[in-house]
């Protein structure tokens, strides 16, 4: 069985877990804490099983030798409650820390890009020349009017839309997440990014930064449905110059429909 | 028959107990293993049941793997006998079909087999025996539980062959998926669903109330709470859990029925209703149940451990306490199952903390795990040999949670295999190891009869070897980026050259399948073929093994008076290795008080 390997497909790090290449800087500072933790684990693995398999040897029944009497020992007790105590808040801190750093305000120059998922693929909606985003409301979203844009913004009839996410490198790039049924979420492994899009609202502390070019696949990682394991869009981060080619040539066509039929999503 | 309390008994009783055993007269027939107020024969029929479930929970993951491993090929011999909801004509798998496969699988070994069989049967078996008790206290409620797990066996199963098919929204069924039928499209199978979920949530608060009142005020003199054997502890708080957590999903059950059937609009945004509720009342039970599932597991371990050693449990009441905080703690992780669903962002930090801090208590207890084998005389027989084993599995288990417990590493590996790795390891290594561990050894009480100890080996050595082929290669497939709950991986480039692992996990998880037949094959004919086996095979200390194999009806023709802890191995000085909980050390000797 020969699995055509893609040209596109990113080439695996030669770490040890396989993950695929980093590619922003959030996922810097996540690949930090994950290493931590791998080392941190495994190597209370290894001593528990080393002490483990050595007592399970030495212990075994011999005649003549008797098991030893005891109960257990309290001051052990208060060691090995104490000591992983202090090392799993620290730990908690570490990645609270981490946590609030990913997802701190995104920079006022982010590049603002609207993500919609739906039953089984994925729209993305651009501003205009302007910068800003379309007012819009999710409960405006109906089958003619597929972002539920407000008609009577300003940059109403401004925005387009797309199927793929290009983005420029280097470029913050700030989603906002939307569903328009059900619980879908934007998921990226390159980008250490993972947000579930809930209907009914938008999430918006998505943003991140990329470190470099290249072509990913963003997969919806919540069971959303018979056609859940499909449900992808192209992510092309290419060099600023190629991102203002493809902007400009898209922006010149706005393509979205605002239209005010009352029919809306359940 | 009533013994007369003396003074020089060592008492320290909370309650009036029972001596009164129940009289209830002794069905012949057909009739006595299908009705029954014998908590022994209840819990046999809740083995048996399980074990049906447990086939056909593992037959599904075999077709999930197939898949998996072999996407869009047809499944081989009974491809062409699924029903066009879960395969196209040729057998091949279709992805609404896979959908419903993991959901079934996942819904059926959580609430048909692992707690069935740790609670049902187990908790059922034992307790009264372990206590010294001739039954449970509510005999007649014991039995009906047991029928209302069957009905919602039968509503789980009649959701196959419901139109559209069974549900496909995974055991968590999140909503407005779950709650609308034209996004799920199996509209009667997740009603079918819910009803089951709601039944079986009955069963196990009705048993639940039952072992805690029996545990409570039901314990033989002598039989004080610090005695009491570790499995009828950890069965106590998983009981308190199973109250506190089980109508939280029977009313989210409810509810989500209601969405589905009747126009509500509890989760549903268009009619004003929250999404994320659901996923709260789901996960504030879906926590402690896991606890619920690994709690039993680790009593269990801790009864089999000493016998085996030939040494009293390390750290008895360390153990105690640390089954005590799990299962409070247990009540305020939820959150960690949501930390990316859209929850506020300092509520999941939170929610981080205390997940870190759960993971202490699991470590104490593996620290006296060795402390129990330390210094020990350790004998390899087919139990040990799974308890042992299920150190080792639940510490890969335990540790891969820190992983997902760390907020922005869960960002990474949320809903990737990675967690599926992990909950296959305290699941399947953790509380699946106990059970066989269980069954090796109480076998001989419940029918009189050895079970095969070479074939006893041959299963173990294979289980372990094919489950860690199948699980671990799962941790590298989650960071390798794998989503769960897709039915074609090579659809994403990213995933195609992760491929090979899928292979190894499938052919891993067809050896499982295999290994387990030896285990059926054993269990069977040891029944009726086995060696006869004595009232106390092993030579252990806990009450069970006082009296007559399999246990007469009230169990004790004379009730026990206790009087020492449950672990008295290899006490220096005695003749023999062992003190029973119902006999007097000799005037010489000194134990130890834990």
């Amino acid at each position: 069985m020969v699995m055509p390997m893609s040209l596109m497909a990113e080439s695996r790090v030669g770490n040890i877990y396989w993950t695929p290449q980093n590619a922003t800087v959030n996922g810097l500072a996540t690949d930090g804490i994950l290493n931590f933790i791998f080392w941190l684990t495994t190597s209370v693995f290894v001593a528990v099983q080393v002490v483990y398999i050595y007592y399970l040897v030495k212990y075994r029944r011999r005649p003549g030798v008797k098991a030893h009497y005891s109960h257990g020992n309290n001051k052990l007790e208060i060691i090995w409650t104490t000591l992983p105590t202090l090392i799993f808040l620290g730990l908690a801190i570490y990645g609270n820390r981490v946590w609030y750093n990913i997802h701190r305000p995104a920079p006022a120059d982010a590049l603002n890009v609207e993500i919609v998922g739906y039953q089984f693929a994925w729209d993305m909606r651009y501003p205009g020349t302007s910068g800003v985003l379309a007012r819009s409301d999710v409960r405006k979203i109906s089958l003619d009017n597929k972002f539920g844009i407000d008609p009577t913004d300003p940059h109403a009839k401004e925005d387009f839309s797309t199927t793929e996410l290009v983005i420029p490198v280097g470029k913050p790039v700030h989603i906002f997440l939307r569903s328009r049924d059900v619980i879908h979420s934007f998921y990226v492994p390159e980008f250490r990014l993972y947000q579930d899009a809930v209907p009914g609202r938008t999430i918006a502390w998505v943003w991140f930064r990329t470190l470099r070019m290249g072509n990913f696949q963003l997969a919806c990682s919540q069971l959303c449905g018979k056609g859940h394991y499909n449900m992808k869009a192209p992510i092309r981060v290419v060099s600023q110059k190629e991102y203002d080619t493809w902007y400009a040539e898209k922006v010149k066509k706005p393509n979205i429909v605002i239209g005010n039929s009352s029919i809306i999503s359940q | 028959m009533n013994v007369s309390v003396t003074p020089d008994i060592d008492l320290a009783l909370d309650h009036p107990i029972a001596l009164e055993t129940h009289h209830h007269s002794e069905k012949k027939g057909i009739m006595h293993y299908l009705w029954s107020y014998d908590h022994k024969m209840i819990g046999l029929q809740y083995l048996w049941t399980a074990f049906l479930f447990f086939l056909l929970g593992g037959a599904l993951a075999m077709a999930v793997r197939y898949q998996l491993g072999f996407p869009n090929h047809p499944v081989p011999l009974i491809g062409r006998f699924l029903p066009s909801t879960l395969a196209s004509d040729d057998g091949t798998i279709i992805p609404g079909g896979y959908n419903m496969l993991v959901t079934m699988h996942a819904t059926i070994m959580v609430f048909f087999v692992v707690m069935p069989l740790l609670i049902g049967a187990f908790g059922n078996y034992l307790i009264p025996l372990k206590i010294g008790a001739g039954d449970m206290a509510f005999p007649l409620l014991n039995e009906v539980s047991y029928w209302l797990y069957v009905i919602s066996g039968f509503f789980i199963l009649a959701a196959f062959f419901a139109p559209g098919g069974a549900p496909g929204t995974g055991w968590t069924a999140y909503a407005p998926l779950s709650a609308v039928a034209i996004y799920n499209q199996t509209q009667v199978g997740q009603s079918l669903w819910g009803i089951a979920i709601f039944i079986n949530g009955l069963a196990s608060i009705a048993g639940a109330t039952n072992y805690i009142t029996t545990i409570i005020t039901m314990r033989a003199p002598g039989m004080t709470m610090f005695r009491l054997p570790l499995t009828v502890w950890s069965l106590l708080i998983t009981s308190i859990l199973l109250i506190f957590a089980v109508p939280v999903l029977s009313a989210a059950a409810a509810m989500l029925f209601f969405d589905l059937n009747f126009g509500t609009s509890f989760f549903k945004p268009a009619g004003g209703g929250q999404p994320l509720l659901w996923q709260h009342l789901f996960w504030f039970f879906g926590h402690p149940e896991v606890y619920i599932m690994i709690l039993p597991a680790m009593g269990l371990v801790s009864e089999i451990m000493p016998v085996f050693a030939r040494k009293p449990v390390f750290g008895y009441k360390a153990m105690v306490y640390a089954m005590a905080s799990i299962g409070l703690l247990g009540f305020i992780v939820w959150g960690h199952h949501m930390f990316v669903s859209g929850m506020n962002l300092t509520l999941s930090a939170t929610f981080a903390v205390s997940t870190m801090v759960i993971a202490v208590p699991s470590g104490i207890k593996t620290f006296n795990w060795l402390g129990t084998v330390w210094k020990g005389s350790i004998e390899y027989t087919v139990p040990m040999c799974f308890t042992l084993a299920f150190v080792s599995m639940f510490v890969i288990g335990g540790l891969s949670g820190i992983f997902m417990a760390s907020t922005p590493v869960d960002l990474f590996v949320h809903h990737t295999y990675f967690i599926v790795a992990h909950f296959h390891y305290v699941l399947f290594g953790g509380s699946l190891f106990a059970i066989f561990s269980g069954i090796y050894f109480w076998f001989p009480k419940m029918f009189s009869r050895m079970m095969n100890p070479t074939l006893g080996m041959i299963h173990f050595i294979a289980t372990f070897l094919f489950f860690n082929l199948t699980f671990f290669p799962m941790h590298n497939l989650g960071l390798g980026g794998m989503m769960r709950r897709i039915a074609d991986p090579t659809v994403y480039e990213h995933l195609r050259q992760l491929q090979p692992l899928n292979v190894i996990c499938t052919i891993g998880a067809f050896g499982l399948g295999l290994s387990t037949l030896v285990f059926f094959v054993n269990l069977f004919y040891s029944i009726f073929k086995g060696p006869q086996a004595p009232d106390n095979p092993w030579l252990a200390t806990t009450l069970e093994w006082t009296i007559s194999s399999p246990p007469g009806h009230g169990n004790f023709p004379i009730t026990p008076i206790v009087y020492n802890g449950p672990y008295e191995y290899s006490v220096p000085g005695m003749d023999k290795d062992y003190l029973p909980q119902n006999e007097k050390a000799p005037t010489n000797i000194q134990l130890e008080i834990h």
